[in-house]
């Protein structure tokens, strides 16, 4: 696996965003294309080299089976290694991790991947969303919403640990100073939040109040990324960043199902509602890395509630287990002086994008000095975290802006 | 059983249509009917799992039948609704969350109790039949109160 650690390195990204009011709304697939074609052009590659495609799932709002197939029409390309990675949302770093596999083969030169969604600019997200992530035979004629299936196991983790509301509520406050330096951000123009804020506002599914969820991103955002072997890499106008580690562990589809299904990390010692698949993934990533939690200058996650950002941050290896509450009180991931954590406002502040490879491209930014938000000083190695809802699919990606081994 | 009733499927709504019982759950929803709380028991190992599962996890078998669960469980997690959708927003607050069953299969279900703030972990539950918002006959969980 150690062997995989900095193997490949990503030469060109490409963005398109468009807001919910612009006077032209975009589907998924023009915003994909479009950053597709900034990738390629950033990479300095042209259509005819590339080898892979690789497409996150299918856009909730451009359904076509076998969506790989209709980017790479559009995109006039012809890759001998084509298809869909779909682990949720962490199928977004999921296209990485599968051209890294590709690239180390041999078989390709050049990898494309591509995310996106638009869902904020062509469907009604709060009602469209209640049931998305429920299980419509065993929990969706409940009542059973996407929020209620997270905070049931909030309550779990607060029960087992010993985790207050005060401590969860300092992720949202801590997320929302970054939030305002981001010019993309849903809140960036809301101003700051304090703990007394999230404690007060109006009860979502208890124990997560309305500020402990995430928001939507108020548009579209399609992402590409180019992704090569670290000796095609070299001597570009554009500096790469490396893969120096990556990791992905899925447990279950629907929560419920999840309870009937142990024996094996992160659900050894039996069923659980408050371990993950990324710890796994992020060992995974240490390991292929050769680098410790100690070594991450910023964390993106895409933990869509306060206590799953708190939860992931033990996951991660920031703190133990059980620790979280702790950590983010004392100031672990305070805007002055903590972990970098989430610097565009994540899930909460910046809001969600359904999937994307937008969080990568953040800590590519910092990493190479410009981030389109507030900087993160020397800023070397970064790690982002991808999740698919509920708490069923991780990934976890280690950068750096050099080759590391 | 036509759970969308007669009603036009719609992909992406909150219709059961796409979702009826399938053959390996058709056995659970007739136990409901008559008010019984079936559970998959693996004719291998004896293990007992989920209604809706097919394999064993525990011998990998496949030949999976149905055992009546007692009804009796604890809470397990719980979370009261403020804001739904559909149906649904007209009942709100109620609570959701997994019992865990004396068998030790674990359901989502719905937990009913004269306070919800009474809906607490570990609190004992007694299965209970009742038609919810969208109709449907359901296993839920009564609080059993002192
Ligand atoms: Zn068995």
């Amino acid at each position: 696996m150690k062997q995989l650690g900095s193997s490949c390195a990503v030469i060109g990204m490409g963005r398109s965003i468009c807001k919910r009011g612009e006077p032209e709304k975009k589907t998924p697939l023009q915003l994909m294309v479009e950053a597709a074609g900034l990738a390629m052009k950033e990479a300095g590659i042209n259509r005819t080299q590339v080898g892979a495609l690789f497409t996150g799932r299918m856009p909730r709002t451009y359904c076509s089976l076998q969506y790989n197939q209709t980017v790479l029409n559009e995109l006039k390309i012809v890759p001998t290694f084509c298809t869909e990675v779909t682990a949720h949302g962490a199928g977004a770093l999921g296209t990485i991790e599968l051209a890294i596999l590709a690239l180390n083969s041999g078989m390709i030169d050049y990898a494309l991947c591509v995310c996106g969604e638009a869902s904020p600019l062509w469907i009604e997200m709060v009602e469209g969303s209640a049931n998305w992530e429920a299980d419509l035979q065993f929990e969706g004629p409940y009542g059973a919403t996407t929020p209620s299936l997270y905070a049931m196991c909030a309550q779990r983790y607060m029960h087992e640990y010993g985790i207050t509301p005060a401590q969860l509520a300092r992720v949202a406050v801590e997320n929302r100073k970054w939030a305002l330096d981001h010019p993309h951000a849903a809140m960036r123009r809301r101003g700051p939040i304090t703990v007394d804020d999230v404690l007060s506002s109006k009860m979502i599914a208890s124990p997560m109040r309305m500020l402990d969820c995430a928001t939507w991103f108020p548009g579209g955002i399609g992402s590409a990324a180019i992704v090569t072997r670290a000796e095609l890499a070299k001597g570009r106008e554009k500096a790469p960043f490396y893969v120096a580690g990556f990791g992905q562990c899925s447990t279950h589809e629907w929560i419920g199902e999840r309870m009937g299904f142990w024996g094996v990390d992160p659900v050894k010692d039996g069923p659980n509602l408050v371990r993950t698949g990324a710890s796994v993934a992020a060992k995974q990533a240490y390991t292929m890395s050769g680098l410790s939690p100690k070594d991450v200058d910023l964390v993106q996650t895409s933990a869509p509630f306060t206590f799953a950002n708190v939860l992931m941050l033990e996951e991660l290896g920031f703190c133990g287990v059980g620790e979280g509450g702790a950590f983010v009180e004392s100031g672990g991931v305070d805007y002055d002086g903590g972990l970098p954590f989430n610097t565009t406002g994540g899930y909460l502040s910046f809001g969600q994008s359904g999937q994307g490879l937008y969080l990568l491209k953040e800590v590519a930014d910092q990493i190479a000095g410009q981030p389109e938000g507030r900087p993160v000083p020397d800023a070397k190695i970064g790690m982002v975290h991808g999740h698919g809802g509920p708490n069923a699919c991780h990934s976890v990606m280690l950068v750096s802006g050099e080759q590391l081994q | 059983m036509d759970w969308s009733q007669g009603q036009p499927l719609r992909v992406g709504d909150m219709f059961l249509g796409l979702y009826q019982p399938s053959p390996e759950t058709t056995g659970f929803w007739e136990g409901v009917k008559r008010h019984e709380l079936l559970l998959k028991v693996c004719n291998s190992c004896g293990k007992l799992h989920h209604p809706r599962r097919i394999l064993c996890s525990g011998c990998g078998e496949s030949g999976l039948g149905w055992t009546r669960s007692s009804g009796k469980g604890k809470v397990y997690a719980f979370s009261e609704i403020h804001r739904s959708a559909g149906v649904f927003s007209k009942s709100t607050p109620y609570v959701v969350g997994i019992a865990e069953l004396e068998e030790g299969v674990h359901l989502f279900s719905r937990f009913m109790a004269r306070n919800n703030a009474d809906v607490q972990i570990d609190r004992p539950v007694d299965v209970d039949f009742q038609v919810l918002e969208q109709g449907f006959l359901l296993p839920v969980f009564k609080l059993r109160e002192e």
